[in-house]
């Protein structure tokens, strides 16, 4: 599971998701990718879960690119417990994800495999995903 | 060498961007001329015929702009800039050229054939996507075929492979690889595991320092 080996503190504050991806935003490694269109936490269990399902899907082709890493921890308090006594303890790790970030990068398989394979892993995130592929300018995805 | 591709534009008159804004709005994308001799000026092009200005001409192209006062120069796309969500042009650069000088230009890599080593396993690595070249502005070349065709696992091609005939040549390191024929990755299909949780060290936790330090 991705976690970070060190960290600076064990708690952080969750922040604001507001804009949109300022970099990652480009299919750069691979031919294919899942784009979000919405911005949301990403849990390590989900880029995992998300991750087991393309590499099924392909079998032993093509590579794999993840492009988020869970560098955030988030916390929770434990049930039945009441409010203050101070932050609650680690749960888990998450990615911060804004729109326009490309979050899983694949090479090496047809455009229908690519497809299909993104598509199982998109079902195992929290966002709403887009496909794309790497693109020329004066290509079709230009055209809208 | 192919003639300029000529593309209708209009100067903008302000830079303001409620006035880009508009442009878009109206079918319009924004853009900046310039070049070594010629001072930077603000226009602006029709979306759909640049579009199809592109796919004619390729990436590389000469293209003709051609203004309402009759002005004519003769440019490159050297940078575009998109909205990625939207797959829409935000603002595109066009450099003046000199049609008797040299200049750098990233050509596109495209891979030909079906190497063997896919067939016996392998993932075809594809590791430059675009390569810089010199050369005039007529001489660019539209993209640079890699055939692959005798790739086995463990093969590589390196930029010194490639032929590149006199009108063009290679700025990249020679022992640059384009592309690699790699053993599969074994997908590792493990169970999730329930570590989500762990801990990882702390940078800078000295507490094991200061408990030795209280011993002594």
């Amino acid at each position: 599971m991705l976690m970070p080996k060190r960290v600076k503190f064990r708690r952080q504050h969750r922040g604001r998701m507001r804009g949109r991806a300022k970099g990652g935003n480009e299919v750069t490694f691979g031919e294919y990718g899942i784009q979000a269109t919405e911005a949301s936490w990403i849990t390590n269990r989900q880029i995992e879960a998300a991750r087991i399902a393309m590499t099924r899907y392909m079998k032993r082709t093509g590579k794999v690119w993840i492009k988020i890493f869970p560098d955030k921890p988030y916390t929770a308090k434990p049930l039945e417990v009441r409010m203050g006594s101070g932050k609650g303890s680690p749960e888990g790790w998450v990615a911060v994800v804004k729109p326009g970030k490309i979050m899983f990068e694949i090479a090496g398989v047809d455009e229908e495999v690519a497809r299909e394979a993104l598509r199982l892993a998109s079902h195992k995130l929290p966002v709403k995903t887009k496909f794309v592929k790497r693109e020329e300018v004066g290509g079709e995805a230009n055209e809208s | 060498m192919a003639q300029a591709t000529p593309l209708e534009a209009n100067f903008r008159n302000s830079e303001d961007r409620a006035e880009k804004k508009r442009l878009r709005r109206e079918g319009f994308v924004p853009g900046v001329l310039y070049g070594k001799t010629t001072e930077s000026k603000a226009v602006s092009v029709p979306n759909v015929a640049f579009i199809k200005t592109m796919r004619e001409a390729g990436r590389n192209g000469i293209v003709e702009l051609n203004f309402d006062n009759g002005a004519k120069h003769k440019v490159i796309v050297n940078d575009v800039q998109t909205d990625s969500l939207k797959d829409t042009y935000e603002h595109i650069d066009f450099f003046e050229v000199d049609l008797t000088q040299d200049m750098d230009a990233d050509v596109t890599v495209n891979l030909v054939g079906e190497a063997p080593g896919e067939k016996e396993g392998g993932v075809v690595s594809h590791l430059q996507f675009t390569l810089s070249v010199r050369a005039l502005p007529e001489e660019i070349p539209e993209q640079i075929e890699v055939d692959i065709s005798e790739l086995n696992i463990g093969d590589s091609i390196f930029v010194s492979d490639l032929k590149s005939d006199k009108t063009f040549e290679f700025n990249a390191d020679p022992e640059e690889a384009v592309v690699t024929v790699v053993p599969a990755d074994v997908p590792v299909e493990e169970e999730l595991d329930t570590d989500a949780a762990a801990e990882p060290e702390l940078v800078g936790d000295d507490s094991a320092e200061e408990t030795t330090e209280d011993n002594e």
